[in-house]
């Protein structure tokens, strides 16, 4: 399938085919609440994806930006009465003046320096939210509206979650998008330069602290925007936004699959929620199948569940002849899955 | 499954003259699901499990009695492990399985997440355990419904206790930072100055939920060199516990008074002798007048002893009466509907219950009556 219209037909079914998967599954409320869980949370994965697999850093702090979106949706719409829309804009403008900040700090520092500080960045986010009347302190802000996007005539709201099953599922593909066009963009490919080989970047005039001040500025705007919406599916936040429990689970998601993949962050978190809410050995149980399967996966396949799939075209690509293009060169490392066939 | 076993021998033996076909009502079969959200594993998991034992325990006693509506009662126990996101998953699954009304609570930010959830989905909340101000003023669920005493109830018997000991003195908080840890100490503070207290707050050493190594704390609390220490740690199961141990072990003398509810009995039990000299109040006392004369306390506690060989402490009498309490409220409000049966309890006295007779304020809030008590040689000696 290397036809461009072909594989556009071939994204539009599936895309169909994934907002009617609720019905397919029964359309139980439980159903809808696990597909609903699986688009935020993999949303807000594909911020982290962003920065582990394209600049090769792993962030410790993209639960602040999750937090940041969620907050902005509640002071705007609980405090201030703004409607959805506008806490949307309030959520992106905070997520970005937030990244801008600890970019300037963090993006300096490399590997295990980085994700110290921003593991202490994080820290520092939820002990102000802790404690700051503001954003609710302790307590939290509770009340959230039910979501409405409308549109003039057009009623766009959700309450529950088979209602808020189109919303969600719009995010995620609004996030599969940009994430795909970001790594076909310059910006993708010199982000890809600058983490495989920084001198060569250099050699190239790419500047390689600004490339990864973009980076992590979208990466925040793409967390923040799965916090917006999960603000409005919960009714509440609190400063259990910053809580490990999301760390890991944007972690798992991204390493789970592999890297570098277009659906992997998806597909790791619909694994791990669809473990919890169907096939769930309690909360001891789910854990320790969580130890297992990623112990399993690091061990005995470092590059992700996404490794084991055939590999004629990594081989094809591993035998081509020498590129100097450093992305190719990096594809290369990275065998593409057969649904990234054809980029770059 | 004991309790089905009752329903079920209950069924076999009741229709002793076989009603026709034509007039049996399929639906009066069916059992009305009644969910339960508490955290069963993780460091409040044992006192979540036994709170479930007494919920199961009290749908013993009310299927036994002929269920609710002639329907009996099926138990729905799911683990939110002590995080809202988890809590809020688990209050779906729930609203999916079609509960008429979900009990729930014992972290306080778990709760405020999985309110508005259920609010939403039309589906009863009553919240057995949480204390934070905030879930009986949340707009999103304005049928909030609790019957553990709240943070202010608590915060006026701390302080009266306090002020008959000493009108002047050097005070140190070691408080859980969240939801129900501040509100608490606000609340305790705000009560100081009411009463008049001439109390200096030396410091205030807060702390995760999760914590259990205090060394550091206690160093500062010797430091500070006060009169008494106050804390505010809702984590029985662990950390309560352990700050118990260190601090006895850490000699530093300065009484502790525990924040009211803190103290269960699993608590004295894990902390062994660290626990002696420890003041606190409570709600409810098994053995001690008023409760231990009360039938349908004696009948919880038999029924505990029966079913789990366990004696209920106050999280388990709160789970049970949660219970008891909307039993008692969808028959006087003949039906199963949320508002109708939060009409029932709210500003409204319900006579026998595990506590006696309650009274539930116009916001949802069941009124106690605290009874002061120092731990003596593993034991709680109630004093007042």
């Amino acid at each position: 399938m290397t036809h461009p219209l072909a594989r556009l037909a071939f994204a539009g079914v599936l895309a169909v085919l994934g907002f009617l998967l609720p019905r397919l599954l029964g359309g139980s409320s439980l159903v809808y609440d696990t597909l609903v869980a699986i688009a935020i949370f993999s949303a807000m994965s594909y911020g982290l994806d962003v920065i582990l697999s394209d600049l090769g850093e792993i962030s410790l702090v993209h639960t602040a930006f999750f937090a940041t979106g969620a907050y902005a949706a509640a002071i705007l719409t609980v405090t201030y009465g703004f409607s959805a829309w506008t806490a949307l804009a309030g959520a992106v403008l905070a997520a970005l003046a937030l990244a801008l900040v600890l970019g300037v700090i963090t993006l300096r520092t490399r590997e295990f320096a980085f994700s110290l500080v921003t593991y202490a960045a994080a820290v520092v986010c939820m002990n102000v939210a802790s404690n700051w009347d503001f954003l609710g302190g302790s307590d939290g802000i509770v009340g959230i509206p039910p979501l409405d996007l409308s549109i003039g005539g057009i009623e766009l709201t959700a309450g529950r979650s088979a209602e808020f099953w189109p919303f969600a599922y719009l995010l995620l593909l609004l996030t599969l998008y940009v994430v795909h066009r970001f790594r076909r963009s310059r910006l993708g490919q010199a982000a890809l330069m600058v983490h495989m080989n920084p001198r060569l970047a250099t050699m190239c005039g790419l500047d390689g602290n600004r490339i990864r001040l973009q980076v992590f500025l979208l990466s925040a705007v793409i967390s923040a925007a799965a916090g917006w919406l999960y603000a409005f599916q919960r009714a509440y936040v609190g400063t259990d936004l910053f809580d490990t429990y999301f760390l890991v689970l944007m972690l798992t998601g991204v390493i789970l699959a592999g890297r570098r993949i277009l659906l992997g962050p998806l597909l790791g978190t619909a694994l791990l929620l669809s473990q919890k809410s169907f096939a769930s050995l309690g909360a001891y149980g789910d854990k320790l199948v969580l130890g297992v399967v990623l112990v399993g996966v690091l061990c005995l396949c470092p590059k992700g569940l996404a490794s084991l799939w055939p590999r004629r075209r990594a081989a094809a690509v591993t035998d081509a002849p020498a590129n100097t293009n450093p992305a190719n060169t990096n594809k290369a490392r990275f065998p593409s899955p057969v649904w990234e066939r054809g980029q770059g | 499954m004991l309790a089905r076993r009752s329903v079920l021998a209950g069924l076999i033996a009741t229709p002793l003259v076989p009603r026709p076909t034509w007039a049996r009502d399929p639906i009066a079969a069916d059992p009305i699901k009644v969910g339960v959200i508490i955290p069963l594993s993780g460091g409040a998991g044992r006192q979540g499990q036994d709170v479930s034992h007494a919920v199961q325990s009290m749908a013993t006693l009310i299927n036994e009695a002929g269920g609710v509506l002639g329907r009996p009662v099926e138990i729905l126990v799911k683990d939110d492990e002590s995080t809202p996101a988890i809590g809020v998953a688990k209050a779906n699954e729930l609203a999916a399985a079609g509960v008429a009304v979900v009990l729930e609570g014992w972290n306080s930010p778990v709760t405020l997440a999985m309110q508005s959830v259920l609010a939403r989905a039309g589906i009863l909340d009553i919240t057995m355990i949480s204390k934070a101000d905030a879930i009986l003023a949340s707009a999103s669920n304005p049928l909030a419904i609790r019957l553990n005493s709240a943070n202010a109830q608590d915060a006026a018997i701390i302080a009266k206790y306090l002020g008959s000991l000493s009108k002047k003195a050097r005070i140190v908080f070691v408080t859980e930072n969240d939801a129900y840890g501040n509100g608490a100490q606000q609340g305790i503070e705000a009560e100081f100055k009411k009463a008049g207290l001439d109390y200096t707050i030396a410091q205030t050493l807060k702390f995760p939920f999760a914590q259990t190594d205090f060394r550091v704390e206690i160093t500062s609390i010797r430091d500070a060199r006060p009169d008494y220490v106050i804390s505010i740690n809702a984590n029985e199961g662990a950390g309560l516990p352990a700050f118990l141990q260190q601090y006895a072990q850490a000699n530093v003398g300065a009484p502790v008074i525990c924040t009211v509810g803190t103290v269960s009995p699993s608590v004295i039990e894990t902390a062994g002798k660290a626990a002696n000299g420890l003041h606190s109040a409570d709600i409810y006392f098994p053995q001690t007048e008023p409760f231990a004369s009360d039938p349908e306390n004696k009948r919880f506690v038999a029924q505990m002893q029966k079913q789990f060989k366990a004696e209920p402490d106050k999280f388990m009498a709160l789970g049970a009466a949660s219970l008891q309490i909307w039993a008692k409220a969808v028959a006087t409000a003949g039906s199963l509907d949320r508002k109708a049966v939060a009409g029932a309890i709210r500003g409204q006295e319900i006579p026998g219950t595990i506590f006696g007779t309650v009274r539930f304020d116009a916001s949802g809030q069941m009124q106690h009556r605290h009874f002061v008590f120092t731990v003596k040689d593993g034991k709680i000696v109630v004093e007042s």
